[in-house]
């Protein structure tokens, strides 16, 4: 029996499960939805899941348990008391971890990413409310910075329009700014970041940076490439139909698709 | 004086009904905010003499429910089925019957639509209230076995910048209203998982003191999953899913049933149920999976009336009865009465119906999404509604007298209306745009659309802001695409106009319908069906009950003429406070089929140098225009309906979709033609040159600011212009160009203006901070 290679992580609040595991699918990667309690024993034996049978972990978007509190961070705190080991391991391993929008706040809150220095468990960054403080539903431009194991099929340089919908994105390091940027570029951690439709980066411009993100940082990777976060959506624009501006400009297929497409092309390596 | 009432139980208590004399029933009414009428009463009263013993408490509870308004329609009901309910449209399956309508998609799937209003707990509590609104339309769909797939929110409030000093007691500023429904929208639907793809918001001093919440939702079901609302076998087991039972939302329907007054602050907010988006998520995701596995014989969603009305209701569709053991039911508090048990709104919950083998099976699914599953009570063929409370009945009455409901043939008078066309001098005409383009009920919604996600789920094929990015502009409707296999689509629109509600009643409704052809139409969808929130004033009002008679032959009119029915909607009445009643709100959400997603049009201009053509009739109709209300005019001749002149018009316009000679598409509605054009033009950044001299017979600020229905706008390439021309009747107003401005030329009149400026006074219409 083949074995299933996408695990994608979900619990109550998560909303963007179907089609990120319907990305997958297309790209010809198996997939499986598998709820939280699944893989922290809290199910009946016949439900339980390894996260050693997969090959990727992928946490979608949404909202976990409501994030009321802070986004990602009840999501956060159930791994951590229970499998945040196990994805450590995982991670060790060179299997591959990845998390959109609500995703990338878990993997930020796990100190997963941006992990400097190995350090995991405590948070080392923050993705904290949008500067003009609203929920913000719209299509943005993203620059490829660099080359990890999900974007291997991506050029560096290249412009990707993929929409975002978050109210917490702003990516930041608090007191400390300037410095654990520094760290981050010297580290080559990143992988997405907001920029105009020229590719000239947005500099911090309202709405080109949807959310004030320090840097215009979209996305990042850890020091090996194989943990991955970003705020926009790659799932949601797999067709050139998906696209906000499709009736007027040529799109190929969608720009998400490529994301997707370049972690089957890893998964086979590894 | 009346015996006091005598305790059956700790906490139930007999009334004491049967000896009291008229004044002492009203009295009695008053105290318990039962809502009910001396009529209503002496009918109780009846009922009880003949089962030969007094109500308890429970019972008295029960029937308010069941009897508001609200409920059983009962002002409203003779009135809908002569107009609304009285059109036929072969593309029906099951409409108006249970809580949300159902349609024919294509062989294997239907949808579901269903349009709620939630405007009184709004008023309160604008956050709370519209994201309980939410829940319970959710629910409406999600009882149908339908996936819900889309949510639709038409919102009106009174001017924003409405003085604070001329507010009168307890009522809350517009502002703080609208900030409120729209982030209670948007933090509820975002939460739950639906994209938030339509709706829209008015503006109008008579919604100062009840602003209007009308939430709508679209689903989609597989044929042999649809569920219905009703008990299935003798010895079913009825189970009560997801929240616990709480104090909110008590008596929220008797309150829904009457005016607003300074007094609702204290003495509603009780009324005001609280949403839980998080139990509600996995609620609607365990009930699907449930019902798909085959598990259940009945669904029915817990609204108005709580679980007096689902119990009730669900045994009297199935011609069964049912007994309830209170004292199963999960309650948020201690010490909540057996009353409070009964009729509670709280939210997020669901009434199952299941076979007694299925019983375990269904519990394994709701344990694996967290959502409490109890066992509350049995199907039985009493035809009767049982409710049993530490062992004693505290509440046995026939269903037939309890559902059957009471119906009014209430008196009404058709007020008439200022008709009479006012004298004025015409405006300068720039000065005259920007206004209109820097009006709340014209400018830019980019700040509400964005603020909803309207994409979740990736099916949004064309999403409510259309064209360049980061300069984007209305659509005429969204565009979902439901089904992973199929191409084939559903197109999502909202539409009413208040204003020419107000100055005629039946031609603003039948407006209203127009204008959702036109849109559905817009896009490239054929038209199919729709859903009416009719809100209104206070129906025991001679000249309120008028215009909703009025509304309701006006809609009547228009749906006949286009062969598209009402699959589901809502009454609303009693929405009106300190400054009386609201404009007559017919507000309608309309559904098309779109054959082909990948054939949606837009409404952004694309190109430089294409041409723009004129669809249907401009006509002298101002009454009730955007342009009078700005001049402070009164009167005029609000805009006719002509179907067999827009249904020309759509058939045409669909034929050379067809044939991809449209490049994009807008209808014409509040302000007229020139802000449709603008609107296109924000939309491709790009300049317009119009010349309307080819428009006939009219003054330039007629063919500028009319409302008339029956048109729409279509950019069409220069090379696809013969074509385009031999088989539409459209006349060309213009062309695109790339200068970024637009002039308008016309008999005499010829001036310029800058595109940047227009946007802005477009963008700055309404400022949300």
């Amino acid at each position: 029996m083949k074995m299933t290679e996408a695990c994608i992580l979900y619990m109550e609040g998560t909303n963007c499960e179907e089609e990120t595991k319907q990305a997958f699918e297309e790209v010809g990667v198996s997939a499986e939805l598998v709820h939280l309690k699944q893989l922290t024993g809290d199910v009946s034996k016949n439900l339980e899941r390894n996260l050693f049978d997969y090959r990727i972990l992928m946490i979608p978007g949404g909202w976990s348990a409501g994030d009321y509190v802070r986004a990602g961070s009840i999501f956060a705190a159930r791994i951590k008391s229970k499998i945040l080991k196990e994805i450590k391991e995982f991670i060790g391993n060179g299997y591959l971890v990845g998390g959109i929008c609500t995703g990338f706040q878990v993997l930020t809150e796990l100190g997963l990413l941006p992990g400097f220095d190995g350090a995991y468990g405590v948070p080392q960054a923050a993705l904290t409310t949008n500067l003009n403080s609203a929920f913000q539903c719209r299509p943005v431009y993203l620059k490829h910075n660099r080359k990890c194991a999900f974007t291997q099929k991506i050029g560096v340089g290249r412009i990707l329009q993929v929409p975002v919908a978050h109210a917490e994105g702003r990516f930041i390091f608090g007191e400390n700014n300037q410095m654990y940027l520094e760290k981050l570029l010297d580290n080559d951690q990143v992988v997405f970041r907001y920029c105009f439709p020229s590719g000239e980066f947005a500099g911090g411009k309202f709405p080109e940076n949807p959310n004030g993100s320090l840097f215009d940082i979209a996305g990042i990777c850890n020091l090996e490439g194989n943990v991955l976060g970003m705020m926009p959506h790659p799932e949601r624009v797999m067709d050139s139909i998906q696209h906000a501006d499709w009736t007027r400009t040529q799109h190929d297929t969608g720009d998400g698709r490529i994301f997707f497409e370049s972690i089957a092309e890893h998964l086979k390596k590894i | 004086m009346p015996k006091p009432c005598a305790k059956i139980l700790d906490a139930v208590y007999e009334v004491n009904l049967l000896d009291l004399v008229d004044s002492e029933l009203e009295k009695l009414s008053a105290e318990k905010s039962l809502g009910l009428s001396l009529g209503e009463m002496r009918k109780i009263q009846n009922y009880f003499i003949e089962e030969g013993r007094n109500p308890s408490d429970v019972e008295l509870e029960a029937l308010a429910q069941s009897w508001s308004e609200h409920c059983c329609y009962k002002s409203s009901r003779p009135i809908l089925k002569k107009t609304v309910f009285n059109i036929s449209a072969p593309q029906n399956i099951c409409v108006i019957s249970e809580d949300a309508g159902l349609v024919d998609f294509n062989s294997e799937y239907a949808y579901v639509v269903a349009l709620e209003s939630h405007n009184h707990p709004s008023a309160l509590d604008p956050y709370g209230g519209a994201a309980t609104g939410i829940g319970g339309v959710l629910r409406d769909v999600v009882c149908m076995g339908a996936k819900p797939i889309a949510l639709i929110d038409p919102l009106f409030f009174g001017p924003l910048n409405y003085p604070e000093k001329k507010l009168s007691k307890g009522v809350k500023h517009p502002r703080y209203l609208f900030k409120g429904v729209v982030s209670g929208i948007a933090d509820y639907g975002n939460r739950v998982g639906v994209p938030t793809v339509a709706g829209m918001v008015e503006f109008d001093e008579s919604y100062v003191s009840n602003c209007l919440v009308n939430v709508g939702c679209v689903g989609i079901v597989k044929k042999k999953e649809i569920i219905h609302s009703r008990a299935g076998n003798v010895g079913d087991i009825y189970v009560l899913a997801g929240g616990k039972t709480g104090r909110d939302g008590i008596h929220g329907v008797t309150f829904a049933s009457a005016e607003l007054d300074a007094e609702s602050e204290e003495k509603d907010i009780p009324a005001v149920q609280l949403g839980y988006a998080i139990m509600k998520e996995p609620l609607m995701h365990a009930c699907l999976e449930a019902n798909r596995k085959g598990l259940l014989t009945g669904m029915k969603d817990f609204g108005g009336g709580g679980l007096s009305c689902v119990s009730s209701e669900m045994a009297y569709a199935g011609g069964k009865g049912a007994v309830v053991d209170l004292d199963k039911i999960p309650l948020k508090q201690e010490g909540m009465f057996p009353w409070e048990i009964w009729v509670s709104e709280s939210q997020e919950r669901m009434l199952l119906s299941v076979r007694p083998v299925d019983i375990e099976k269904v519990r394994e699914i709701f344990d694996f999404w967290d959502v409490p599953a109890t066992i509350i009570g049995e199907v039985n063929d009493t035809k009767r509604i049982t409710a049993t409370y530490k062992g004693k009945i505290v509440l046995d009455m026939d269903l037939g007298f309890l559902l059957g409901g009471v119906v009014y043939e209430r008196p009404y008078k058709l007020i008439p209306r200022n008709t009479s066309e006012p004298q004025y001098s015409i405006p300068d005409l720039s000065e005259m745009i920007h206004a209109l383009l820097n009006s709340p009920r014209i400018g830019s919604r980019e700040g509400i659309i964005r603020g909803y996600d309207f994409e979740v789920g990736g099916y949004t094929i064309l999403k409510p802001m259309q064209g360049l990015v980061n300069s984007q502009t209305h659509g005429d409707a969204a565009v979902l695409k439901p089904l992973k296999e199929s191409f084939q689509g559903l197109a999502v629109t909202a539409d009413v106009n208040p204003l020419l509600c107000k100055h005629d009643p039946y031609w603003g409704a039948a407006s209203a319908v127009d204008e959702v052809v036109r849109n559905l139409v817009a896009v490239n969808s054929v038209p199919h069906s729709m859903a009416d929130c009719l809100n209104f004033g206070n129906p025991e009002k001679e000249g309120c009950l008028g215009d909703f008679v009025d509304c309701c032959e006006g809609l009547h009119f228009a749906a006949s003429a286009y062969c598209m029915s009402f699959v589901s909607g809502n009454v609303s009445f009693y929405n009106e406070g300190a400054y009386g009643a609201i404009a007559p709100t017919p507000a309608l959400i309309g559904i098309g089929i779109m054959p082909d997603v990948r054939n949606s049009i837009s409404s952004d201009l694309k190109k430089e140098d294409n041409l723009l053509y004129l669809v249907g009739d401009s006509k002298h109709e101002l009454g009730g225009s955007e342009y009078y209300r700005l001049l402070g005019l009164e009167g005029g001749r609000v805009p006719r309906t002509y179907p067999r002149e827009t249904l020309k018009g759509m058939n045409s316009l669909l034929n050379v979709m067809d044939k991809k000679l449209v490049r994009s598409c807008h209808d014409i509605s509040t302000g007229g033609l020139i802000v449709s054009a603008l609107e296109m033009a924000f939309g491709g950044n790009l300049g317009l040159d119009l010349d309307l001299g080819v428009i006939p017979n009219l003054r330039t600020d007629i063919k500028l600011f009319s409302e008339s229905n029956g048109r729409w706008l279509v950019e069409v390439g220069e090379d696809d212009a013969e074509e385009f021309e031999s088989t539409t009747s459209a006349i060309k107003i213009g062309n695109t160009r790339k200068e970024k401005s637009l002039r308008i030329k016309d008999n005499g009149t010829d001036f310029t203006l800058p595109l940047n400026k227009l946007r802005e006074s477009w963008d700055t219409a309404l400022e949300m901070e």
